[in-house]
């Protein structure tokens, strides 16, 4: 749209600059640019002020504001109580649910990690068309995420596409809908083009001389594999590692829709107080409890490299 | 297919003689197990029946038809356009005043600027919806409408940011510069120069916006209370308690929508710079 005012950059603005920006927007602006370039901190104020206000007003304080509520008793503005988290830690059924969701997330994770290396190596090092194979890694992580686990309602149903395709190959139908592999397959379905992107920037970062070094030096591929190419794309791997890990930890839509009833996650436990139960400090309080697992996550992957949180423009 | 061990293992023999086949089947494998869903769901947009079966007695455009003169999902999609047009017109100007005063200006709280702009990604998303709505309609009071739209807009924002970051990165600064000897100031430089030039990026992070904006549920379930429902959430329901086969071809029309888009956007930019997170 403004293409065509960026090509020339104006040689009509020569001496009098300040004025004539001014004027062709109605006078002020030519005015507002002075006041501001002899106020930097008031100019930096202006630019960095506002998404600084947004973010902290309405993602930093809401959080904060959970964890006040989580001390309140059955509803908003309620007395103060410690007994939403000691009902919570003093109870098998949440703790195990916790347990349990650890558990699947942590395969999860292994899989994803696993696979997704596995690609964005095979991608990377033996593969000239990257930019198409990326895109088409990339594209169905831009999809709904409902209509991606809906495909999957599809494929593993009872009589689905693959108790279908099983029966024309003369075997027996497995019915996976609502069961473990169904939820490990979901998930890792939806994660697996997230963990790809750090290890694919890991792996094309990864100087190819040291892998040449190593064969010189008599290394075997396995061999060259875990003493060069995984030690220097640790990081990558720590990033996807994170990143798989924090969003399957705190999901409920892939357990509610691809588990049934005996796949609980926390995820699932939460939603279900805020949308049936209406308990919602109770609520509050397992989001604080997931939220402190996550960030403890966070600052291990941080110090043991991950560069999530890196700032600037470099990824890990 | 010659194994015959050398001086290595046999493993690492088998490893080096068939490593580019290995890597060829693993990307075959990989790319259909993350295409062969979609094509389902296109396929079977087209099934017969009013259950979902499969194979598909016969093949028909009787869904489609069906979603057009549904009045609910086509408003639902009216919905999700009200918020997204919106949230992502004003995520994607939050998002270029942060790449700007990130990359431009030294000021303290700079680097929590970044933290706070990129944490919307880490914190899991059910956290933060539930701390969104506790906030948002318990304290503010704030409408439905109001609250969704900035849930939008804090959702969006760290991968608006990410899209339009690079871009001044990597835009050649000596042009600001002569514009700025040339007698410009900041705010004229930042307009004819700076912003022509970033221009696709800005346009890249606004259709990512949009794209997840138009996709995002779980901030919209928690925070919309009882209005009208956005498309995802509409889905939901269906999915939850009345699948019909119309799903099927609302999934498709949201494939095809972010495709393009996502596609529009790579176009754009670089293509690993939506890989960025």
């Amino acid at each position: 749209m403004a293409e065509q005012s960026g090509a020339s950059v104006g040689p009509e603005d020569d001496d009098d600059a300040t004025r004539s920006g001014a004027a062709d927007t109605g006078g002020g602006l030519g005015a507002v640019s002075a006041f501001f370039r002899e106020r930097p901190r008031l100019r930096t104020l202006a630019v960095a002020g506002p998404p600084y206000g947004v973010l902290i007003l309405f993602f930093a304080i809401p959080l904060l504001a959970m964890l006040v509520v989580s001390f309140q008793t059955g509803e908003i503005g309620g007395a103060w109580t410690l007994s939403n988290y000691t009902d919570f830690l003093g109870s098998d059924t949440y703790l195990t649910v916790v347990w349990k969701t650890l558990l699947v997330s942590l395969q999860v994770t292994a899989i994803v990690a696993t696979i997704g290396y596995a690609l964005a190596y095979s991608i990377v090092r033996f593969s000239r068309r990257t930019t198409l194979l990326l895109l088409l890694v990339i594209l169905p992580f831009w999809t709904s995420y409902i209509i991606r686990m809906y495909a999957w309602i599809n494929i593993l149903q009872s009589d689905g596409v693959l108790d279908s395709t099983l029966n024309m190959l003369g075997l027996p139908a497995v019915s996976l809908l609502y069961s473990e592999p169904a939820v490990l397959i979901g998930f890792t379905y939806v994660w697996l083009p997230l963990a790809v992107l750090p290890f694919y920037a890991s792996l094309t970062n990864l100087d190819g001389d040291l892998i040449e070094a190593s064969k010189d030096l008599g290394a075997g591929p396995i061999r060259t594999f875990t003493s060069v190419t995984l030690p220097m794309t640790i990081n990558g791997v720590i990033t996807g590692v994170v990143l798989v890990f924090i969003p399957t930890f705190g999901s409920f839509i892939t357990p509610r829709l691809l588990g049934g009833t005996n796949n609980i996650m926390i995820g699932m436990v939460i939603e279900n107080q805020f949308k049936s139960a209406f308990n919602w400090p109770f609520g509050a309080a397992i989001g604080m409890v997931i939220s402190v697992v996550v960030v403890a996550l966070l600052v291990l992957g941080t110090r043991l490299g991950g560069g999530l949180l890196a700032t600037g423009g470099e990824e890990a | 297919m010659s194994s015959t061990g050398g001086l290595t293992g046999p493993i690492e023999r088998l490893v080096q003689t068939h490593a580019s086949r290995m890597a060829a089947v693993v990307i075959a494998v990989v790319i259909a197990f993350l295409w062969v869903p979609i094509g389902v769901l296109v396929f079977m947009s087209f099934a017969d029946g009013g259950v979902l079966s499969f194979p598909p007695d016969e093949l028909t455009l009787r869904w489609y038809r069906v979603f057009l003169s549904n009045d609910a999902a086509m408003d639902a999609i009216v919905t999700t356009l009200t918020i997204s047009v919106p949230a992502t017109a004003i995520s994607v100007l939050l998002s270029t005043m942060i790449a700007y005063a990130v990359n431009r200006y030294v000021f303290p709280g700079r680097n929590w600027l970044q933290l706070l702009a990129t944490l919307p990604i880490v914190v899991p998303l059910v956290v933060t919806g539930v701390a969104m709505v506790l906030f948002f309609n318990g304290t503010l009071g704030l409408s439905g409408y109001v609250s969704v739209v900035i849930a939008h807009v804090v959702r969006t924002i760290p991968f608006a940011t990410l899209v339009i970051l690079p871009t001044l990165l990597t835009f050649d600064r000596g042009l600001e510069e002569a514009s700025k000897d040339l007698g410009a100031d900041e705010l004229q430089t930042f307009r004819q120069v700076t912003l022509p030039n970033i221009f696709p990026g800005i346009v890249a992070g606004g259709l990512l916006a949009f794209t997840l904006s138009f996709n995002e549920f779980v901030y919209t379930y928690f925070v919309k209370g009882s209005g009208d429902p956005t498309l995802p959430v509409y889905i939901w329901n269906q999915i939850r308690y009345n699948v019909t086969p119309e799903v099927n071809v609302i999934s498709v029309v949201f494939l095809l929508l972010a495709v393009s888009l996502v596609l529009l956007a790579v176009s754009l930019t670089r293509v690993e710079l939506l890989a960025r997170r």
